[in-house]
């Protein structure tokens, strides 16, 4: 079996085994990349029809185009399409502007998530993260409890060793189910480019512009990329010289100096 | 009319008792011969908090942290938790060598004093000062000290970068070694240290210059990882820690001998360090007090100072700075304005008062209006504590207990660099870093 495929197997015990043992989950869709792969490999584990409802938890500021692309696509994929929204903090104005961006994700993503699942008893929520996102990711497991305030005690969790899932919560809690943790950002757009997959245009190269990854307008800014097509993306993340790019150069060099002042005690 | 020509030697961290304890003893011939020939040594007082960032930028702009901006290695982003590396882009006054080069988008109260007698013929060599990547244009050569994430980008002009790049010049030991490999470690800081005389004595030789500065850098890590083989005779790594010293006093007394023999004498002479350094008895991590005494609540979800959760009055940050979480900076800030005096004097008492079976921990704890004045004092930490020699403040988020031991065995101390230079330009107060410029500026366009 080639690599994708084998990513795509793991992809999918996963999101069965986890729909067969709590029946009662949704899967949550920004609209990104990550978790609009999600997304397909939900469809392709149910042949077409995702049996569970898929949350788009919507803080507002969303860009244009990913609400776009999620009305074209819930229409036609099918979906049970569950916009979570945190009214009274929309309506009271809350928003990067006012307060500070932590409050602004905490009340509009993290409390209006926290209504949406009480509202419904979901037992347990499939993510789309990566484990190449970002280091605290590393601890991450496939199956990750939570407690009702959100708490994930990194401390104390099941080990999966050899793939066996722990999936059994205790009262109050969900599961958090990350099916496609195993991939990295490159295997993400190369599946992308397999399965011929839609995905929003902000991705894509637009003025020498291009997204690299997807949320609210006030919060995202986009690299400088002439990529314009999934192919280009590829051989952009698989070739280019990260030291070449502005951003990422800046993460570079971060990166060495953490390393250093490590070395010294002083981090 | 004497040469304006000056030449200093950084050498960090060494401390001044143990200059004079080795110099003493007989292991540092150079520096005795120097020091009978008219120079003086004085034991000299290192910036607040006594990190060499901070300190270096004291030195090199001759101003306080209030002016210069520079408070540590690292810094949370405004209105964030997330942390980021100042630079030298970020040092909000001009250096010595921007000051002689009439260099004046940056003020401050030391370039006041010497806007009219800016000399632009005036060239500079600026080898491995930390905190001065990356490289900006001068009249001149700069290569970046620590950090230097990129020897091209931190050295100015690129003939220059070429050259270090083909002699093999090391920018920084890799320090990860000294724990796990200390003989590998050695090697490298002693191979480290002789390309940096090679190079030094090449610019030296080869170029026109009236200012030069070069600092040996490898001292400081020796002193962090086996600070205690110093003194103790005993010690697995005691002659090879003296050895370092003896090639450190070899290489200062050929730059003295050439830089005499350019200068007929008559130029500006001077060796000096960022701060002193004394053995580790135990480390403390401040965050840890700060939560055990209520002040700090951290959600281990996430990474760093993003951990910093609601209700949280304080954090600490590397080395010893402390911050109160203020509503409106912080995102999470759930200190009012009305009640950061309460919380900063409720702190002090609490700090002053931490002990270790019984000593007391930490000497003194200065309010930011006491220690800093500029434009730049947004930026500065409410407190920075100072602590007794051998107790190692420290500003890890994960530590469980408040006082632990580690791979280290140096730590800094504000009150023990050493600086040597003429007896006749020696003032007679007490010396502190921010005073070198002062003086290096009076000797090359002061007259």
């Amino acid at each position: 079996m080639d690599h994708l495929t084998i990513l795509e197997n793991k992809s999918i015990f996963i999101i069965r085994e986890a729909y067969a043992k709590f029946r009662n989950i949704a899967v949550l869709w920004s609209v990104g990349k990550d978790s609009t792969t999600l997304l397909w490999l939900c469809r392709k584990a149910f042949y077409g029809k995702i049996p569970f409802p898929v949350i788009h938890i919507d803080t507002s500021y969303k860009f244009p185009e990913m609400y776009k692309f999620r009305d074209e696509y819930a229409k036609k994929w099918d979906l049970d399409l569950i916009i979570g929204k945190n009214e009274s903090e929309i309506e009271a104005g809350m928003g990067p502007t006012k307060g500070a961006k932590l409050d602004c994700c905490n009340e509009l993503k993290t409390n209006a998530l926290k209504q949406t699942i009480n509202r419904y008893g979901f037992k347990a929520l499939l993510l789309g993260i990566r484990r190449d996102e970002h280091g605290i990711r590393a601890k991450e497991r496939v199956f990750s409890p939570r407690d009702e305030n959100f708490k994930w005690n990194y401390e104390d969790q099941p080990a999966e060793l050899w793939d066996q899932y722990k999936s059994t919560a205790e009262e109050d809690n969900h599961f958090r189910v990350h099916p496609i943790l195993h991939m990295t950002e490159l295997d993400i757009w190369k599946y992308i480019k397999r399965e011929n997959m839609p995905l929003s245009e902000l991705y894509f190269s637009r003025n020498a512009k291009r997204f690299r990854s997807i949320g609210c307008v006030p919060c995202c800014s986009p690299i400088e990329s002439q990529a314009s097509s999934v192919d280009e993306i590829i051989y952009e993340l698989e070739h280019t010289n990260t030291a070449e790019r502005a951003g990422r150069a800046q993460d570079k060099e971060d990166a060495y100096t953490m390393q250093k002042l490590r070395s010294l005690g002083y981090m | 009319m004497s040469t304006p020509k000056t030449l200093v030697i950084g050498i960090d961290g060494a401390p001044y008792t143990l200059l004079s304890e080795y110099m003493e003893r007989g292991y540092l011939p150079n520096f005795k011969r120097i020091l009978g020939s008219g120079f003086n040594l004085a034991q000299m007082d290192a910036s607040i908090p006594d990190v060499s960032s901070t300190s270096w930028t004291s030195f090199m702009t001759g101003v306080n942290p209030g002016e210069h901006g520079i408070y540590g290695f690292m810094e949370l982003k405004y209105g964030t938790y997330k942390m980021s590396f100042p630079n030298f882009m970020d040092v909000q006054a001009p250096s010595i060598w921007d000051i002689t080069g009439g260099k004046s988008e940056k003020g401050s109260t030391l370039f006041d004093r010497y806007r009219g007698k800016v000399d632009k013929t005036l060239r500079s060599i600026v080898l491995n000062i930390p905190q001065t990547f990356p490289a900006m244009p001068l009249n001149g050569i700069l290569t970046a000290g620590f950090v230097c994430p990129d020897l091209k980008k931190g050295t100015y002009p690129e003939s220059a970068y070429d050259y270090l790049k083909s002699m093999g010049y090391i920018p920084d030991v890799d320090a990860n070694r000294a724990a796990t490999d200390p003989e590998g470690f050695f090697r490298e800081a002693f191979l480290a240290l002789e390309k940096r005389a090679e190079a030094y004595e090449h610019f030296l030789n080869n170029e026109s210059w009236e200012l030069f500065i070069g600092v040996i850098t490898e001292t400081d890590r020796l002193h962090h990882f086996f600070f205690d083989a110093a003194l103790d005779g005993s010690h697995r790594y005691h002659e090879t820690f003296v050895s370092f010293y003896r090639k450190m006093d070899e290489v200062v007394g050929r730059l003295f001998d050439r830089f005499m023999e350019i200068t007929s004498g008559a130029g500006l002479f001077m060796t000096m360090s960022d701060h002193g350094f004394t053995v580790i008895e135990k480390e403390v991590y401040l965050n840890t007090w700060l939560k055990e005494n209520g002040y700090l609540n951290l959600n281990p979800s996430r990474e760093f100072f993003e951990q910093i959760d609601s209700g949280s009055k304080a954090f600490a940050m590397d080395p010893s700075r402390i911050y109160i979480n203020v509503e409106g900076r912080y995102p999470l800030g759930s200190v009012s304005d009305n009640d950061k005096r309460q919380v900063i004097e409720g702190l002090k008492k609490g700090l002053e008062n931490i002990t270790y079976n019984g000593r007391p921990v930490i000497k003194a704890v200065y309010g930011k209006d006491a220690l800093y004045k500029g434009r730049a004092t947004d930026k500065a930490p409410d407190l920075v504590c100072i602590a007794h020699d051998g107790f190692d403040l420290k500003g890890n988020l994960k530590k469980q207990d408040v006082f632990g031991t580690s791979h280290f065995r140096g730590m800094h101390t504000r009150h023990d660099a050493h600086c040597i230079m003429p007896a006749a330009a020696a003032p007679s107060e007490r010396l502190h870093i921010e005073n070198l410029a002062d003086i290096i500026l009076a000797h090359l366009i002061g007259g």
